[in-house]
């Protein structure tokens, strides 16, 4: 008797646990095997981008050791380990995995710039999606819960900056703004990670240029949360503007903003690769774009040192996109069952 | 004599709309004791619920509260600033919704809304909220109130999330409580349990209702004290068996006889035609397009609420000229 008692409250225990709207879309999102494996991806590329530096087979830009290829005569064509093509489908070496993705032309690794390049790549998807969301969430906010004339000239600025090519823009104030400058902005030594100036205000523009689309999605999304009865309920015992706000409607868009946030990672990845391609980006950081960019000249013979970074763009935003959608097909409240 | 709480003196809530000004409450006037259950009645669209809003001063935009009176406990509530508004706001009046389904946030535990609610009000600490919490729930009449207070709202059943609405508004113990009809969404069985419930706890916590519904049965039930609105107007205010027995305005004996009874053969009676336009309401006394006594006078001047009986006021001209069906002999 006793023990029945205990396992109902057990199985009544496991039941309660599962019911936040977290654990409801976990358990949904588990099951969609695509949004899994972007999930998989996306923590491959954190995993990498975060520890890569410890097992890159040579050092990252500027460490002379980078160059190691470049050194590596042969005693008897008096050439270094230039444009070498990635060591397993090289006839003259073989059974070698020495050069997993080939060499450049200026004798550097393309398989550790890609690595050294992942940190980047997650500094930027992350850094441009934190300050994109900061402000379409303020601009959002502010246009969704207060309305009329506010809500009027926020979405007019946003219109503005939606209609203008942005692509464009974004060149034209990197152009203007980027410096060069080696010295890193921030430095933190003990897991080798150092901030690059010129990267940051990329990225701080790239922020500034992207709000548009994911403010008028939040402001729609309060509109609605706003009407809402219980926000009404909310009023009726006590609670002000500010309260409403973040206590009641943002924690119910925080699923919209989580996928959002996954999408518009892998678009500020895409963005920085393209504005680093066409040679706007900072020089002295080797991100992804950055490598498509230096080797895009001798691309019809060097192809290695261009489609193996095109992969690892492509496959990480096909992870951060796969990943988006899986969230949104697991928080979406109209399929939840 | 009880002492008044609620005094409501021309109270007028307009609607500033594209269309134009939508005057839902156009100078209410009507009081509340202490302990008092009083209903508030009338077709939709007739201001009731603008009416309660209006005395939490939760009015949405566009609407205004453009003129009049709210005495709370002898205090103008209108000139209350909107931080003194949002204390007074769940402590000491407070309202149910119709629907319980959406009046609670679906993204928190039952418990840590209520906990919200009494923290918000109360200085007390987190462990003596949690106690609260699960003591209101109790009373309220939710079974296992400490398991289920760590529940979402989506795993409460209709009438359970009425009871956890009901529970939040009471939870500090206002002196007024507005009911804004609280079961329309409920079954029937539920419904009763629900009023009943409401009615226990007045007791109980001898704090004031006031009862907006157009379910001429509830009222019966629950009040001892009726205002009828209409148009955004007062028609009558009565006692409840007083107005039931023998209803002076027009409009009330329409409402009564638009109620369908079981021992009835005959057709519904329905009153003819619509509320009014609220933007354009109609000259004169707001009721006299769709009234069988209407006369020249109706559609020239306002008719003043005027006291015919102890207690029975009335807004009509013609009501000493008019034998109303209502009126049966018992």
């Amino acid at each position: 008797m006793a023990s029945n008692k205990t396992g109902q409250k057990k199985k009544e225990k496991s039941k309660r646990r599962g019911a936040s709207q977290w654990a409801v879309a976990w358990r949904r999102f588990k099951r969609n095997k695509a949004g899994i494996f972007g999930l998989i991806i996306v923590m491959a590329v954190f995993f990498v981008g975060i520890f890569g530096s410890f097992f890159a087979p040579y050092p990252a830009r500027p460490d002379p050791h980078a160059y190691d290829p470049f050194y590596d005569i042969d005693p008897i064509t008096g050439i270094g380990d230039v444009r070498k093509p990635p060591s397993w489908m090289d006839p003259e070496e073989p059974n070698s995995w020495k050069y997993l993705f080939g060499t450049t032309p200026i004798g550097t690794d393309v398989f550790s710039d890609i690595i050294h390049g992942t940190k980047y790549t997650v500094y930027v998807g992350v850094l441009v999606t934190v300050i994109t969301m900061a402000l379409s969430i303020a601009v959002g906010a502010i246009a969704g819960f207060y309305g009329r004339w506010v809500d009027n000239i926020l979405m007019r600025i946003s219109e503005v900056f939606l209609v203008f090519p942005s692509l464009l823009l974004i060149l034209v104030f990197v152009r203007i703004f980027t410096v060069s400058v080696g010295e890193p902005f921030l430095n933190i030594p003990i897991i080798n990670i150092q901030i690059p100036t010129g990267l940051t205000i990329v990225i701080v523009i790239l922020g500034l240029f992207n709000w548009a689309s994911n403010a008028r999605m939040i402001r729609g999304e309060f509109l609605r949360v706003r009407e809402l009865e219980f926000i009404e309920a909310e009023r009726a015992l006590g609670a002000g503007n500010i309260r409403i706000i973040f206590r009641h409607i943002l924690p119910n868009l925080m699923s919209s903003i989580i996928v959002v946030s996954s999408l518009t990672i892998a678009y500020a990845i895409l963005l920085e690769a393209a504005v680093s391609f066409l040679g706007f980006g900072d020089a002295n950081t080797i991100t992804w774009g950055q490598i498509l960019q230096e080797n895009f000249s001798e691309m019809r013979i060097v192809w290695w040192a261009e489609v193996f970074p095109g992969i690892a763009i492509l496959l990480t935003v096909f992870g951060f996109n796969l990943l988006g959608d899986g969230l949104s097909d697991a928080m979406n409240p109209r399929l939840r069952d | 004599m009880a002492e008044t709480l609620l005094n409501i003196e021309g109270l007028k809530t307009h609607f500033f709309t594209e269309a134009g000004i939508v005057k839902a409450v156009d100078g209410i006037s009507f009081n509340l004791k202490k302990g008092e259950s009083l209903g508030l009645v009338g077709e939709s669209g007739s201001g009731k619920t603008v009416t309660a809003l209006s005395v939490l001063r939760i009015v949405p935009k566009p609407g205004k509260i453009t003129d009049g009176k709210i005495e709370f406990n002898d205090e103008n509530l209108l000139k209350k600033t909107e931080k003194e508004m949002q204390k007074i706001r769940g402590s000491k009046i407070a309202i149910i919704f119709q629907d319980p389904s959406s009046s609670l946030n679906p993204v928190y535990t039952v418990g840590t809304q209520l906990r919200d609610v009494i923290m918000a009000h109360q200085t007390v600490s987190k462990t003596e909220a949690r106690k609260k919490t699960i003591e209101i729930l109790e009373v309220v009449g939710l079974p296992d109130a400490e398991t289920r207070m760590r529940e979402y709202p989506h795993q409460f059943s209709g009438g359970m999330k009425q009871r956890v609405a009901i529970a939040r508004a009471l939870a500090c113990e206002p002196t007024l409580l507005f009911a804004d009809e609280p079961t329309t969404n409920l079954d029937v069985t539920i419904q009763a349990q629900v009023l009943n419930l409401l009615n226990d706890l007045k007791k109980k916590l001898g704090m004031s209702l006031v009862m907006i519904t157009h379910d001429m049965g509830i009222i019966a039930e629950m009040t001892t004290r009726i205002v009828v609105l209409y148009a955004g107007r007062v028609c009558e205010i009565a006692e409840t068996h007083d107005l039931f027995e023998r209803p002076r305005h027009p409009y009330t004996e329409a409402l009564l006889a638009a109620v369908p009874r079981l021992d009835m053969r005959k057709t519904l009676r329905v009153i003819p035609g619509n509320i009014p336009n609220l933007i354009e309401p109609p000259s004169g006394c707001r009721f006299h397009p769709r009234c069988n006594y209407a006369k020249q006078t109706c559609k020239e001047d306002i008719p003043v609420l005027e006291e015919i009986e102890s207690g029975h006021f009335v807004a009509c001209h013609e009501w000493q000229n008019i034998t109303l069906k209502g009126e049966r002999s018992h």
